[in-house]
């Protein structure tokens, strides 16, 4: 992974794994319909509003550093994503899922209902858009779902499957259930498989990553 | 566009997003050379059975350079009835490689198994085919571009197609057909490039990547415009052969390639309003405070990434700047990206 030349601004844009595969799909989910801005690999911590030359200098050291080039792995990017808020916001959206961390048997189900901290005045709410829950690891799940957003192309997620390698798989809902894998063979010798599971806001673009292990327990 | 009351994603208007379909032209030869001056054939290949209907021919030497040497062009010759090859029956005439050749072209080219290879007004039994490798001329071959130099002694003729000699062009079944003429870069040396007597040199079919060449006019005399190829209609003449000698001694062809690369623009257009807030885990504390005092009234964000999603928010396609962007309550900012698939 290089470095872009930032002696101009110059846009690098690349398609990502799950747009490959959507586009491969060729069932017109490959559409372009919507964007979002993100501060990847930004450290606020360098920003300096002690700067002696003023408020001009307080981001220079972030305006100056380097930015690596675009990963083609969606679960890897457009993490951190800038969000629209009324002027004089003072605490921004969190997200809340109930779990640091989740420990699943083999068969093992569990739901998720995801809340958002701090959103639109109130200290918790559910968002109306729902949320968008991504596991970086489609094969760890027997099922997985999301359910209470009815519109056809959050239903049609649900029914979406890829074979093969570890692709990812997104669903849409105020609530996500997952089920693990009940196969065997995915673990060869291993004892336990893990991966992640990454809920966003759709409408806040708050943003939580959980690490998933599933146990093994039928050889 | 309308501005959300609050939220991280944002709809693209239909005038954000626009295709734009460009042509690129690219020397047809591998490693990008504009003329090619040196061939060579395997002699595996021409050894082969593959050898009795066509020669393959690389820009070094295969039996060298085995890892850089690709296939440029295949050479071919045809006859109408069989002749200049072994049949493959002796009891049954006219069904020989030249034959297969001749009837393959014909397919291709017209569609019509009742029409022979006719250049300009002259009929002539026996063609010679240059066919470019689909790698090398991408999606069609560029008019006006073909310098092809034949050599046989001390005989050479420059032929080109007349791309820019015609004011219509004519049309058969394998899409646009120029005549080859004597002349260089599309067009004529003088009149229209014909021999006197045997009619054009051959067509040139840019959209299928294929070089029909006149054998008749090959052979010809040098005053009746040919260089004297030598096609002979024997069982086993090696008139493949030839022509690979012929452009071997010419040593000089050049070529273009063209594709048409579609594009997607994408048009981000960010408010004043929009986006000023991070929810970068720097930017925040674990129960969402802002990091800095400063920026409740006055916040600043910095762009780096701009993901592109489709109606159920899977990230299909992400475009990183060169530096990051500041964004704040009194800056809008305009991101143009280009998608090639």
């Amino acid at each position: 992974m290089g470095y872009l030349d930032n002696s101009i601004i110059t846009v690098d844009a690349i398609l990502t794994k799950k747009g490959r595969e959507l586009l491969a799909r060729g069932d017109g989910s490959f559409k372009i319909t919507q964007f979002a801005l993100a501060d990847d690999e930004i450290d606020y911590t360098l920003y300096n509003p002690d700067h002696p030359l003023g408020s001009q200098y307080y981001g220079q050291a972030i305006e100056n550093m380097p930015l690596l080039e675009a990963f083609p792995d969606e679960t890897q990017i457009m993490k951190y994503k800038l969000t629209t808020l009324p002027r004089g916001t003072a605490k921004l959206p969190i997200l809340d899922i109930g779990y640091t961390a989740i420990r699943l048997k083999q068969g093992a189900s569990l739901a998720i209902t995801p809340q958002t901290l701090n959103y639109l005045g109130s200290s918790q709410a559910f968002e109306a858009g729902g949320y968008v829950a991504t596991i970086a690891d489609a094969r760890l799940m027997q099922t997985y779902n999301g359910v209470g957003i009815n519109s056809p192309e959050s239903e049609q997620l649900n029914f979406s499957t890829t074979f093969g390698t570890n692709v990812s798989k997104t669903v849409v809902g105020t609530s996500i259930n997952l089920t693990a894998t009940s196969i065997n063979s995915l673990f060869g010798t291993q004892t336990s498989l893990q991966t992640t599971i990454t809920v966003i806001g759709r409408d806040s673009g708050a943003r939580i990553t959980v690490p998933i292990t599933i146990v093994q327990v039928n050889n | 566009m309308a501005l959300k009351a609050a939220g991280a994603f944002k709809r693209l208007d239909s005038e954000d997003i626009t295709i734009s379909a460009e042509s690129i032209v690219a020397p047809l030869w591998s490693t990008d050379q504009s003329v090619l001056t040196q061939f060579f054939t395997s002699s595996g290949q021409v050894a082969s059975n593959t050898g009795n209907y066509f020669y393959e021919v690389y820009q070094s030497d295969p039996e060298i350079e085995s890892e850089t040497s690709y296939v440029q062009v295949d050479l071919a010759y045809g006859h109408k009835l069989g002749s200049g090859s072994a049949p493959y029956d002796t009891g049954v005439v006219g069904k020989s490689p030249t034959s297969t050749i001749y009837g393959q072209y014909r397919t291709l080219i017209y569609g019509d198994e009742d029409v022979n290879f006719v250049f300009g007004t002259y009929e002539s039994e026996g063609i010679y085919v240059i066919n470019a490798e689909r790698a090398r001329y991408k999606e069609k071959l560029f008019p006006g571009s073909l310098n092809l130099t034949l050599t046989v002694g001390s005989n050479t003729l420059e032929l080109t197609d007349n791309s820019r000699d015609v004011t219509t062009v004519a049309f058969v079944d394998g899409g646009r057909v120029y005549d080859i003429v004597s002349g260089s870069d599309g067009l004529p040396y003088s009149g229209t490039g014909f021999t006197p007597s045997l009619g054009s040199y051959g067509k040139f079919l840019p959209d299928i990547g294929i070089i029909v060449l006149n054998a008749d006019a090959l052979d010809a005399t040098t005053g009746a415009g040919g260089i004297v190829l030598g096609t002979t209609l024997t069982e086993s003449p090696n008139n493949i052969g030839r022509l690979y000698d012929a452009v071997s001694l010419g040593a000089s062809t050049s070529l273009k390639s063209e594709e048409t690369i579609s594009s997607n623009y994408i048009f981000v257009r960010v408010r004043n309003g929009e986006y000023n807030y991070s929810t970068n885990p720097s930017n925040i504390t674990s129960s969402g405070e802002l990091r800095w005092d400063v920026m409740i009234n006055s916040p600043q964000a910095y762009i780096t990434t701009v993901g592109m999603y489709n109606d159920t928010n899977d990230l299909l396609a992400v475009a990183k700047l060169s530096r990051p962007l500041l964004k704040d309550f009194t800056k809008e900012a305009l991101v143009r990206i280009k998608l090639d698939y």
